[in-house]
């Protein structure tokens, strides 16, 4: 089980980058959109088909997974793995999340120097374009960098 | 088609992190966070070794690599496929990622955390356009191109080392606009860099002296290569970071302390080019702003071209500046200077020269100006010639890498900055007058 403040940090105005590898570990990634629990134990990373088609395919063949989660302004940075990935068809209904989680990473980059605009624009989507991957985190770790990187979160599975 | 690297530079500039994504050897695969990747050439790809992490784990275990990189200009994204190649651990490459992760740590709050441990090398394999939105970028400030070809078309105007190291700082101000900038000279006997002009700062600054390897200046003429800071750090503070090295070094005595460096002391942006002719380190340009972000690769490249061709026309123009025009300029007669006298003292120990009092030069510059003067005096001279101080004994100038020529432009424009009555002035290839309007009193201590 992942604990409440790891649940909720993936949920905040972080950036999301997920990956998976082909059979022969040529990793490919993309940006996700928003990230949400999926019936208690596993989380579902929305994002979009077209920027992810080959991690899609990886996922396919793989079910590996490897997910992270950075907060641009502390560079607090969570990375969890799964083998379980599965593609799921995006609802509609989980629209508002994605709109929360720009409405929400904007001043995190912003700060940082970032005009809005360029954030927008970055995330910006179709609906029509959107999955849902879906996986049970299996290992997590805490990637901020500093003495902690790398270790594995107390929190996980 | 595949976008060449040298087109998506602006990703590079480590404002949104890339991210790197790699695969152990049981397939499983792991994202991390790129802290800075450099731009070698259309084929080569430096990105920052920090840490010894799973990424650098699955690299050393032969993973493919994989990078997202975005631009903070326009949001596009890029899918980069690398093969590492090697780590260098020391070198320009080196140097220039170290200082330009400083400035990236201390813009993220990461100073003391983000060390540069060695620049790994990666052949680029392949770059792929991620499908996404998109803006458009803001127009460059500047274009440098054109700037370029304006500032080439006047440096080849110059007839004389004075007259183009004018040129030059005249160019970086107006047709590239840079509104902080500084003309630093080699002086290789001593391993430093001297101010011989400067734009921008409430005290010019001339005269003043880094050592070689001192700041960020310092580490440009070290290692001959060209640094650029985006944000503010105080790793590579300007001013701190001479103090500290000199200071360290124990060379407080030897270098020229009493002129204070010009610079900003809040630079956010910073960059040192090297000026380099043959195998000859013979300066740097260094230009700084207040601003985040305010030089990019497009503008380095420029004053790369800039300093290139500065260092061969400086090369051509020291040398025929050594042979005198054959016609030599008729000595006048000259009309004994009236008014209070000035007392000029000169201590030997390190060529220092004071006026009424003020500290005017010390070194080399100081030697000549005394020999001048004393020559003056005693002999009412008032013409020389560059050949002439060569051989001069009182002078030890240090061979023939001695910047002669650079080293009469600092001397005269220290004069014109004192405005005491006394000045050199070019009359000719290789050959200057003396004026002096005030009698002169000369004191050996």
């Amino acid at each position: 089980m992942l604990d409440h403040d790891i649940v909720a940090f993936i949920q905040s105005g972080v950036s999301i980058t997920l990956a998976a590898c082909a059979p022969g570990r040529l990793p490919s990634m993309s940006r996700g959109f928003a990230c949400k629990p999926v019936d208690g134990e596993a989380i579902g990373i929305i994002l979009p088909r077209t920027q992810a088609a080959e991690a899609l395919d990886n996922i396919r063949l793989t079910g590996r997974v490897a997910v992270a989660f950075t907060q641009p302004t502390t560079n607090r940075t969570t990375q969890l793995k799964g083998t379980d990935a599965r593609i799921t068809t995006f609802d509609p209904a989980d629209e508002p999340l994605i709109r929360k989680h720009i409405e929400e990473f904007v001043p995190e980059v912003v700060a940082l120097g970032t005009p809005e605009e360029l954030v927008h624009a970055l995330l910006s989507y179709q609906p029509e374009d959107l999955v849902m991957v879906v996986f049970t985190p299996s290992s997590g770790f805490d990637q901020t960098p500093g003495p902690k990187a790398g270790q594995p979160l107390p929190a996980t599975l | 088609m595949t976008p060449r690297l040298d087109t998506l530079r602006d990703c590079l500039e480590g404002v949104i992190p890339g991210h790197i994504v790699t695969c152990d050897p049981a397939g499983v695969p792991n994202v991390a966070f790129l802290s800075q990747a450099e731009y070698v050439d259309n084929e080569h790809l430096a990105l920052s070794y920090q840490f010894f992490n799973t990424t650098r784990r699955n690299v050393l275990a032969g993973s493919p690599v994989r990078l997202l990189l975005t631009s903070h200009l326009t949001a596009r994204q890029y899918r980069l496929s690398l093969q590492y190649l090697r780590t260098e651990t020391a070198g320009p490459l080196f140097e220039r990622m170290k200082a330009k992760l400083a400035g990236i740590a201390a813009h993220s709050g990461m100073t003391g955390i983000f060390r540069l441990l060695g620049a790994d090398i990666y052949r680029v394999l392949d770059i792929v356009p991620v499908p996404g939105g998109c803006i458009s970028p803001p127009p460059p400030a500047v274009n440098c191109l054109n700037a370029l070809r304006r500032s080439t078309e006047r440096l080849s105007g110059c007839a004389n080392l004075e007259c183009l190291l004018e040129k030059a700082v005249d160019c970086l101000e107006k047709e590239f606009g840079f509104s902080h900038l500084m003309l630093l000279m080699h002086d290789e006997a001593r391993g430093c860099l001297f101010t011989l002009a400067s734009r921008g700062y409430a005290q010019s600054g001339i005269g003043s002296e880094i050592p070689v390897g001192s700041g960020l200046i310092g580490i440009c003429a070290r290692e001959r290569s060209p640094i650029r800071i985006g944000f503010m750090t105080s790793e590579y503070a300007y001013g701190r970071t001479v103090r500290d090295g000199l200071a360290a070094e124990g060379q407080l005595d030897a270098l020229e302390t009493a002129i204070p460096l010009p610079g900003l002391p809040n630079a956010a942006s910073q960059m040192a080019i090297p000026i380099v002719a043959g195998d000859r380190l013979l300066g740097v340009i260094y230009v700084e702003s207040l601003a985040d972000l305010h030089f990019d690769y497009d503008e380095e490249d420029a004053l790369v071209v800039f300093a290139a061709q500065l260092g061969l026309a400086m090369q051509h123009h020291q040398m025929t500046d050594d042979a005198p025009d054959e016609t030599p300029v008729a000595e006048r007669p000259a009309m004994p200077p009236e008014g209070a006298p000035l007392t000029v003292r000169y201590f030997a120990a390190n060529d220092s020269i004071f006026v009424d009092d003020d500290y005017l030069i010390k070194g080399v510059a100081g030697a000549i100006l005394w020999a001048l003067l004393n020559d003056f005096t005693q002999r009412g001279r008032t013409t020389f010639t560059n050949k002439g101080l060569r051989v001069d004994s009182r002078i030890r100038l240090p061979g023939a890498s001695d910047n002669l020529e650079a080293r009469l432009v600092l001397l005269q424009r220290r004069l014109a900055e004192r405005n005491a009555g006394i000045a050199i002035g070019k009359t000719g290839r290789g050959r200057f007058t003396l004026t002096v309007e005030r009698p002169l009193t000369l004191v050996e201590s």
